[in-house]
């Protein structure tokens, strides 16, 4: 305890405290700011090109002609709603569900470079927490996830919702252990656990080093975000909407933005991981050449998410424990086969 | 081949004095009265020894003028003969009670069931009367009996009362006035029989089981059935089932309507297969008329049939994959759009779209439109290029086999036992189709197979359908080569009252075998219409069907059996 405190006193004699909370706060609400919006446009994406998929039409009034503004009157609609707890849901931890989603992704979002700016020759990463061992630290801090998903299964005191958080349990556990593996085995590649590192490391995209962790992290982003083909905690034909069931209004979307800030934190997550983060040509026009990088991982996230969307659209749900088999019976094995792979071509690149 | 007369004369060298009165309508059509005392032994020869073992359903009928009712059985063979037997047992109409033929077909229960709450008609050694369509409160007052007077106050809306249930929650009452008293709404004495409730929290075992409610409102369900499931984790051990949240009591309605009027209510039944449901009442009263239909009326009919049997696969197929897909699935929104080229291709012909009421006694409504050869054959061109493209889809999907192969078994012989019918019978190899064993109009005439399957399960249930609409298309392209012309109603002026009769008359519905089962009194309305729908049947074998399976492969099997609630109220 006398350790912390001297060292929180040292460090304050040195900066001043006041400096480090501006920025913080400052940084905290850009951050917000920028992965909800970034989440109501994935939203938007999401219902576009899922009516495209079908030959249907999406949004197309509010907002001119490609509905850009309808997810903000949905996002109007939802914060004005009545707000609703069920009579018989354990309140304190109904209530605290929502809210401890809502915080797993902005500390996971914290510590993500969105992409990078270059001047003078070199890259500057656009991330609020530049931390050594940020690979590890995402890998973790999604992982709270489940906690919040059982906290709303279980509060509500719905059969529905219970089973859901069982589902999404049994699921989230069974694929955060091949994906953990797929991270240290990019980690190993780049000898690096810092993802701004691991993307500029990339000479060759991993996606190509490493073809079978890729498609076993994309399974396990899949999963992770609980989209089709792995959405059983939420099968709406099976169990209503899962562990959801029972929230409305407000609470029920913070758990909706959270989903799509995943998705989208998770696309930018691959990129970074996969895809060579913001490598890319850099365009050489003034002005633009700063931002180009950001062109580059724009472009990619986008790809990304498309894919993400088009698998809703093209597949079928499996069942839970075909989806737990399918984690630990065949993702598992691949996965330290791949790590294999990664310490072996990886001591070769080096 | 088995004709009716080869049967009746097995059954009275058999039974020596059990058969009371009999009539042979034609090879296909036997009727007989037989002693209430010997239907159970008469019934177990038949389908021992006579290969009757298809227990179709059973009708009740109340006949107030001779002060007696009646049971009718009908019973039909699945492809060994083509006679229906409709036995009738007579009981008088005080204390009215038969014996049960639940323990001899398994799937008598729910037939009996309905007969017992509609009519009174008690079953003696039936395993459980209790009610299944109706709600509680009306167990007791026989609706459908003729003397019962329904509700003269029309206010019933306007008297409803809160009042707390022993659980704590609030229900809604509705106190009788005097006149209703006086009508006989309120029943004089309850039957006591278990709730549904308590029937199914009887079976819990232990602590680690719960009972889930799939409906009466669930994403999962095509209308409102209760199918409540007993669960540990993530395994169904038993499953019940509900129905009646949608009765409309459309078989006594039509009897307080004209022939013609009822004609409509055939529609309402299910919305999505109306035009079958048409055509099984009007072939009824034909069959009583004795009226011919013109060639090309029946030509129209046809082809209608089977657009509108294209249609409701599209359709049910459709519905299905949202269930193991999630409503995002592509192509359930491209089978709605193909289902949009039938659906105008039909309105073109009939000017509306679902319900149609096209189908008239002794021909149609109105004749084909111009150009609707040249229409309909290039949408049958798309919607065959299409449906062969879901095949492949299918059959490419690992996804797909992964969820529905081997998922909701039926082997031929338990299919065959529970009386289930259409797809979901054909799927199981048992090529079972009304338009081969009961063929009317001029499918005789037509060149086209009966699509079976060989597993049995949920994917060959979806096979089967597929595979129907290009066979339907087949049909429909003979029909528009040999069409001919000449007029669309018979000559006969149609009388307002129909002669005093009655007949059963069968179709393939898109969902199995739809039977109508028509008296008439000789009035200007019917005497008694009993439907024997398919889903009826379906949702029989649904709960045993659900037992040790997964909660998601319930939902499969659920919804491939393509199920009409609408249609099994009735």
């Amino acid at each position: 305890m006398d350790g912390i405190i001297e060292a929180i006193s040292s460090f304050a004699s040195q900066e001043p405290a006041i400096y480090y909370l501006i920025i913080g706060i400052i940084g905290a609400v850009v951050l917000s700011a920028v992965v909800n919006i970034g989440a109501m446009y994935v939203i938007w994406l999401e219902v576009k090109l899922l009516g495209d998929f079908s030959a249907r039409y999406g949004p197309n009034r509010v907002g001119g002609r490609w509905g850009l503004l309808q997810i903000v009157a949905d996002a109007i609609k939802l914060f004005t709603k009545e707000d609703s707890i069920p009579a018989s849901a354990d309140k304190p931890v109904y209530v605290w569900a929502p809210i401890v989603a809502s915080m797993a992704t902005m500390l996971v979002a914290a510590a993500i470079p969105f992409g990078a700016l270059y001047f003078n020759g070199k890259y500057y990463p656009l991330v609020v927490a530049n931390m050594d061992i940020s690979a590890f630290y995402v890998e973790a801090a999604l992982s709270l996830l489940v906690i919040a998903a059982f906290m709303a299964g279980y509060s509500s005191n719905n059969k529905y919702s219970l089973l859901g958080a069982f589902r999404g349990i049994a699921r989230m556990i069974s694929y955060e252990v091949p994906m953990g593996v797929c991270v240290i085995s990019v980690a190993i590649m780049a000898h690096s656990l810092n993802l701004a590192e691991i993307a500029q490391n990339q000479t060759l995209w991993y996606a190509f080093a490493q073809p079978l962790g890729f498609g076993i992290f994309i399974v396990a982003l899949i999963t992770d975000l609980g989209r089709i083909p792995f959405d059983q905690s939420e099968a709406e034909e099976e169990i209503i909407c899962g562990y959801t069931t029972e929230y409305g209004g407000i609470r029920w979307g913070l758990i909706l933005f959270q989903e799509y800030n995943n998705m989208l934190l998770g696309s930018i997550l691959l990129t970074l991981l996969f895809l060579g983060g913001w490598a890319g040509p850099i365009i050489p026009v003034p002005g633009l050449s700063i931002i180009s990088p950001l062109i580059w991982m724009f472009m990619k996230v986008v790809i990304v998410l498309w894919f993400l969307i088009w698998t809703r659209s093209a597949l079928l749900r499996l069942r839970i424990d075909q989806v737990t088999d399918l984690g630990w019976k065949v993702l598992l094995p691949l996965s330290i086969v791949n790590l294999a792979w990664a310490v072996v071509v990886g001591s070769y690149f080096a | 081949m088995t004709t009716a007369s080869d049967v009746l004369s097995a059954v009275q060298s058999a039974f020596p004095g059990a058969v009371l009165e009999s009539r042979v309508e034609s090879d296909r059509r036997l009727w007989a009265t037989i002693d209430s005392n010997s239907i159970v032994d008469v019934c177990k020869h038949l389908s021992e020894k006579l290969n009757f073992d298809h227990y179709s359903g059973a009708a009740g009928v109340d006949w107030i003028a001779r002060k007696e009712m009646e049971v009718v059985e009908i019973m039909a063979s699945h492809g060994a003969h083509q006679v229906v037997a409709m036995l009738k047992s007579k009981t008088p109409r005080e204390n009215p009670s038969v014996k049960s033929l639940a323990n001899l077909f398994w799937n008598a229960n729910w037939y009996e069931r309905e007969i017992w709450e509609m009519f009174g008609i008690n079953f003696e050694g039936h395993p459980g009367l209790y009610p299944l369509l109706l709600g509680d409160e009306l167990v007791g007052v026989w609706p459908w009996r003729k003397d019962f007077k329904g509700y003269p106050d029309l206010t019933t809306g306007q008297r409803a009362v809160e009042r707390p249930t022993s659980e704590g929650y609030t229900e809604y009452f509705i106190p009788p006035t005097p006149a209703e008293i006086e009508a006989g709404t309120v029943p004089k004495e309850k039957p006591k029989y278990p709730s549904f409730r308590e029937r199914e929290e009887k079976e819990i075992k232990s602590d680690s089981e719960m009972i889930m409610h799939m409906g009466p409102q669930h994403a999962m369900l095509p209308g409102p059935f209760l199918l409540d499931i007993l669960i540990e984790g993530e395994r169904v051990h038993k499953a019940f089932l509900d129905m009646g949240y949608i009765h409309k009591g459309i078989e006594k309605i039509m009897e307080n309507r004209t022939w013609l009027q009822g004609l409509t209510y055939t529609d309402r039944m299910c919305y999505v297969a109306s035009l079958s449901n048409n055509e099984c009442y009007c072939g009824a009263i034909e069959k009583i008329l004795g009226l011919e239909v013109p060639l090309r009326a029946q030509y129209i009919r046809v082809i209608l049939e089977e657009l509108s049997r294209i249609q409701s696969h599209l359709i049910g197929t459709g519905e299905f994959m949202t269930l193991i897909a999630g409503v995002g699935y592509a192509p359930w929104n491209f089978m709605i759009i193909d289902r949009e080229s039938i659906i105008s291709l039909i309105e073109s012909v009939t000017g509306a779209r679902l319900t149609h009421t096209f189908v008239r006694f002794g021909g149609v409504r109105n004749d084909l439109p111009e150009g609707f050869s040249d229409k309909c054959r290039s949408a049958l061109k798309y919607i065959e290029s299409r449906t062969k493209e879901y095949i492949e889809l299918f059959e490419q999907d690992p996804i797909y086999h992964m969820r529905m192969e081997n998922v909701g078994v039926l082997s031929p012989d338990r299919a065959k036992r529970v009386g289930i019918s259409g797809p979901p019978l054909r799927a199981t190899g048992v090529a079972y189709d009304m338009r081969k064993e009961d063929p009317i109009l001029v499918y005789p005439d037509l060149d086209f197979k009966v699509v079976t399957g060989t597993r049995g399960d949920s994917a060959d249930r979806i096979d089967v359908r597929l595979r129907e609409i290009l066979e339907s298309i087949h049909i429909i392209e003979q029909c528009l080569d040999r069409i001919p012309a000449g007029p669309i109603k018979t000559e006969t002026k149609v009388p307002k009252k129909i002669p005093a009769g009655e007949a059963y008359y069968r179709v393939e519905d898109p969902r199995g075998e739809m039977g109508m089962y028509v008296i008439s009194d000789g009035g200007d309305k019917p005497y008694r219409v009993k439907v024997r729908g398919p889903v009826y049947a379906t949702l029989q074998t649904l709960p045993p069907l659900l037992e040790g399976v997964y909660i998601a492969d319930a939902v499969a099997i659920a919804g491939s059996m393509d199920g009409c609630p609408s249609e099994a109220d009735r």
